[in-house]
């Protein structure tokens, strides 16, 4: 009985949903203030102390208007699609280790690293749909490059994410992370040319700049959101937000030695959270500042980018990997 | 709960800015407010490009008869509570374009209006300082600590101390063009 109230706690509260909806909102905030001082702008000021309200004011005013559904939107997938892709990213997470173990059990299973790659996917697809579905031009040619961006990104994520796993010989998160800080070295030094490419392909899986062109608002409008109104746009925006959580849990999990550290004294669980939540923020201090400092390339040049460049070195850094896992580091350790 | 809801509407208004045939002199100082010196991102305002998405839409210029229309389109796809600001002299009362033939003549002939900001074109501040004005409106006025006796004076609606100021102010204004 004991173990079912904790599991409802882990889910709801600790490191489940509550807690994770204070981070995306931290996040935000967190990144709005690093997007304004890079332009020489002070960001959010008002709401809170800082300005670290600001986030949640957004979410609560979108909550209270007017939620408006057009007439020749379709309607059940425009009403159900953001809130279905909120959900399967909050659950995507729920297998990440945050406080040393993951929401739903101690250490996963084996393959879990697949399965919340498949649910940021499906995530992703279900955006393609509202976008759709709204029927309005902007919104559907949002849709579209979406879709366009996202076949060409998505194999190199995957065959990315696998160089770590490889050297780790585990699919599963737990056993990547727990491998890094068992042997004291990170992957981001065993493999620092695969951390610099999934960088490079989690802002595209995020869709910020320079990959941005699904919703460029000098072209389009709003994207795929042009059509949303009140909750519906705030659970766009969520899920938007908890996709940049879910990308940096992803690179600390699988670079950055997830959330082991040293413990100096109390609880463990305490300890794991932190040294998580800090690695997560310099994973996102990254993004932003790479968001700021690019600008925002064209369809064309991204796809080729894509398919030229980025699934070519997507293939050579694994290959690199084999050899290296093989041969090398045998030699070496 | 309606105190949540009044503060997260006050922290943070979206606007939205229609060029109904301005100069181009308002437009640019509302640019100006988004720039490192004024920034009003530090009120929570962020400039969205999509009337779905906009509590407050900033008008300008002397509507056009073309823009009529387009402005009452665009004011209909705004999810309630929306709010329109009147910005410049010629988003008034129509100015300087006043009964001309291919002009309507101030914003508020299309759509009703909640707040004017004169001037030609009026400074950053001074739409800031509306915009500001227009959200404080917003929070009822809390009523002072009296002696338990006396029942709380009653808090006027906001929205209708907004529209009579505005009403003040178009008589004002008309008071000066006769």
């Amino acid at each position: 009985m004991i173990d079912f109230f904790m599991l409802i706690f882990r889910i709801l509260i600790f490191p489940g949903f509550a807690f994770l909806l204070l981070l995306t909102l931290f996040c935000d905030w967190m990144e709005r203030k690093i997007e304004a001082r890079l332009q020489n702008r002070v960001g959010p000021m008002v709401a809170g102390p800082g300005g670290i309200l600001q986030p949640l004011a957004d979410f609560i005013k979108l909550l209270t208007k007017e939620d408006i559904t057009p007439r020749a939107a379709k309607k059940t997938i425009f009403k159900f699609a953001p809130l279905v892709a909120f959900t399967i990213m909050v659950f995507a997470l729920c297998f990440i280790p945050i406080d040393g173990a993951s929401v739903l059990s101690a250490n996963g299973f084996s393959g879990d690293l697949i399965i919340i790659l498949a649910f940021a996917t499906v995530a992703n697809f279900l955006l393609f749909l509202a976008g759709w579905a709204s029927c309005n031009p902007y919104g559907t040619i949002g849709s579209a490059r979406v879709l366009t961006q996202f076949l060409g990104y998505d194999i190199p994520l995957f065959l990315i994410a696998l160089t770590p796993a490889f050297i780790a010989g585990s699919l599963q998160i737990a056993n990547i992370a727990a491998f890094q800080s068992t042997h004291l070295l990170p992957f981001i030094l065993l493999a620092p040319w695969a951390f610099v490419l999934f960088i490079i392909t989690m802002q595209a899986e995020l869709e910020k700049d320079p990959f941005d062109v699904p919703h460029s608002e000098s072209e389009l409008v709003g994207g795929l959101e042009t059509e949303f109104t009140g909750a519906k746009l705030a659970f766009l925006h969520l899920t938007r937000d908890v996709q940049v959580i879910f990308g940096s849990a992803l690179v600390v999990e699988l670079f950055l030695g997830g959330p082991y550290g040293p413990v100096f004294f109390g609880a463990s669980w305490f300890w794991f959270t932190l040294w998580f939540v800090l690695k997560l923020l310099v994973v996102v201090a990254i993004t932003e500042y790479i968001t700021v400092v690019f600008a925002r390339l064209r369809i064309d040049q991204v796809l080729s980018g894509n398919w030229r460049i980025l699934l070519p070195a997507a293939i050579l850094s694994l290959m690199l990997t084999v050899v290296l896992v093989t041969w090398v580091y045998p030699l070496v350790v | 709960m309606t105190d949540t809801k009044t503060w997260a509407r006050v922290k943070s208004p979206w606007v939205l800015h229609f060029n109904s045939g301005a100069c181009n002199g308002c437009d640019i100082e509302i640019v100006a407010l988004l720039t490192p010196k004024y920034d009003v991102e530090r009120f929570g305002v962020k400039l969205e490009p999509s009337p779905r998405h906009a509590d407050v839409l900033l008008v300008t210029g002397c509507v056009t008869q073309q823009c009529a229309e387009r402005l009452k389109a665009i004011y209909e796809q705004m999810p309630q509570p929306k709010f329109v600001v009147a910005i410049g002299a010629c988003a008034c009362s129509g100015g300087v374009f006043e009964g001309n033939y291919n002009v309507v003549g101030g914003v508020d002939k299309v759509i009703p209006v909640t707040a004017y900001i004169p001037g030609c074109p009026p400074r950053p501040e001074a739409i800031l300082d509306g915009v500001v004005k227009l959200l404080n409106a917003l929070n009822p006025p809390k009523p002072k600590k009296q002696p338990k006796q006396a029942k709380a004076p009653e808090v006027a609606k906001p929205e209708a101390a907004v529209a009579q100021a505005a009403q003040g102010i178009v008589e004002e204004e008309k008071q000066v063009a006769k």
